[in-house]
């Protein structure tokens, strides 16, 4: 199986431009540059949006020279989870660009995998792009922009090696971090 | 002229006597609930019990991502001591019962796993799965627990646990005034529910020691009607230590906290966030631990 970049743009609401975003010229080229084989984008409701946008970038592809082969594979929604889509990232060390919700996060981060994060601006009274940059500086994932994603989509090649395991075994700055059965523990007196 | 100065009316009595009333009852539950909430906060690590077995755990659901997190939250949960828990989830919810459900299957399947590891390596000694070793306790205290450990039986299965229905405090487009109304039958709901039986086959009744909440809105009123109980110490509840409440305020908050966090931040007992822009905010009270999920 070849290397994998997973795109994932939430169920609630519909983030056409970050469909635009990956299959923008820069970024498929970012994706080829990095040795990527297969883009798999999560296009939920925006069937149409995939559609138009991935046939202009597969045609470009095959336009562009003989040896960039990057397939480009689109899929609504699965009612199942995500579970299959991020074990195959995983495996081939490839990288998974999400929309900023906090579940997706969440559940992405606990396959250890390299993950490019894209707070929808679109979006009001939304705390996805704080969420995203407290994050980052946490160093658990990178946070992308829908207009230069394909910088990002380089820098997370090296990022793999030198991200922080999440959950946290340790946070904080001076002290042991507790973990929530701990603090039930606590709460009631039970002591280890 | 000796007239005597007319009664004054039936009414006036009335009134200050029912003032004096209202002023006495103020002063006195603001003094109770005052008792309640600084015990809370200056309970000292030396007076407390050195075990609790059998704990009982009521868990609030709430929707999607609330419930998502609460199982993350859940993650470690013991099932030696939190031997019977019941999951509260809003009415029209099937996703949270259905996670409910998954969440017992797993823990019995870790309980199975563990016991058959257990007779393989008796003599080795095997760490007990929370490995969060309190800071005063040294290593010959850790020998001796997981000692203990090995005798402790694991609690699941369906006898172990339930799950309740609660109704929803405010559906999703519901119009702002009409909230009071669902939110005081929510309230009203949730006195049975602390006050039921925890697992259907439970041969002892007895209320929560625990309940653990985040941000769904129906957890305020489980936390108010729990404050409630402990108030009037209904069925020992605050004097044998029932009903503990803990919130933790969602991963997605980073530096403003929740509706839901503002409403219980001053009543819980421990007021937990994830980032540490927030530790001691909702009046000093929050507890910054790390991420938590």
């Amino acid at each position: 199986m070849g290397k994998v970049c997973f795109v994932t743009t939430g169920a609630t609401a519909p983030f056409t431009s970050l469909i635009e975003s990956v299959l923008d010229p820069s970024s498929v080229d970012a994706l080829l540059e990095a040795g990527f084989t297969d883009l798999l984008i999560q296009y939920g409701t925006a069937k149409e949006t995939f559609d138009q946008h991935a046939n202009v970038a597969r045609e470009r592809l095959r336009q562009k020279s003989e040896n960039a082969t990057l397939s480009i594979e689109g899929m609504a929604f699965n009612p199942d989870g995500l579970r299959d889509q991020f074990v195959s990232v995983q495996k081939s060390e490839g990288v998974v660009i999400s929309h900023a919700g906090s579940g997706t996060i969440l559940e992405a981060l606990r396959y250890h995998i390299s993950l490019i994060v894209v707070p929808n601006k679109q979006l009001l009274d939304n705390h996805q792009e704080e969420l995203a940059d407290a994050m980052e500086r946490s160093r658990y994932l990178l946070k992308g922009d829908v207009t230069n994603l394909g910088p990002t989509i380089l820098k997370s090649e090296g990022f793999r090696q030198e991200m922080n395991q999440f959950p946290p075994i340790t946070s904080g700055k001076h002290r042991e971090t507790k973990s929530f059965a701990a603090i039930m523990d606590d709460t009631l007196g039970i002591l280890e | 002229m000796s007239a005597t100065p007319p009664p004054p009316p039936k009414t006036l009595y009335t009134l200050s006597f029912l003032l004096a009333l209202l002023t006495t009852t103020f002063v006195i539950a603001s003094l109770r609930l005052l008792t309640l909430l600084t015990r809370q906060r200056h309970r000292s690590p030396a007076k407390r019990k050195t075990s609790k077995p059998n704990a009982r755990v009521l868990i609030v659901l709430g929707s999607g991502g609330h419930t998502h997190e609460m199982f993350y939250l859940l993650r470690d949960l013991d099932t030696r001591k939190y031997a019977h828990r019941t999951y509260v989830v809003s009415s029209g919810d099937a996703f949270s019962g259905r996670r409910a459900v998954e969440f017992e299957r797993g823990l019995e399947e870790k309980a199975s796993s563990a016991a058959g590891k257990h007779i393989k390596s008796v003599v080795d000694s095997p760490p007990s799965p929370n490995n969060n070793n309190n800071n005063n306790n040294n290593n010959n205290n850790n020998n001796d627990t997981s000692e203990k450990d090995r005798d402790d039986t694991w609690n699941t299965g369906p006898s172990h646990y339930t799950i309740q229905t609660l109704p929803r405090a405010r559906r999703i487009h519901q119009p702002l005034y009409t909230t009071p109304f669902t939110a005081l039958q929510t309230f009203l709901s949730a006195f049975p529910i602390l006050l039921s039986q925890t697992s259907p086959n439970a041969t002892t009744f007895d209320l929560p020691d625990l309940i653990l909440t985040n941000g769904p809105g129906t957890a305020v009123l489980v936390i108010y009607a729990a404050l409630v109980l402990r108030f009037f110490n209904i069925r020992g509840a605050e004097s044998r230590g029932k009903l503990r409440t803990i919130y933790a305020e969602s991963f997605a908050r980073v530096s403003t906290l929740s509706l839901s966090a503002r409403l219980v931040g001053w009543c819980v007992d421990r007021f937990l966030v994830q980032w540490e822009g927030l530790e001691g905010s909702g009046g000093g009270r929050a507890e910054w631990w790390g991420v938590l999920v």
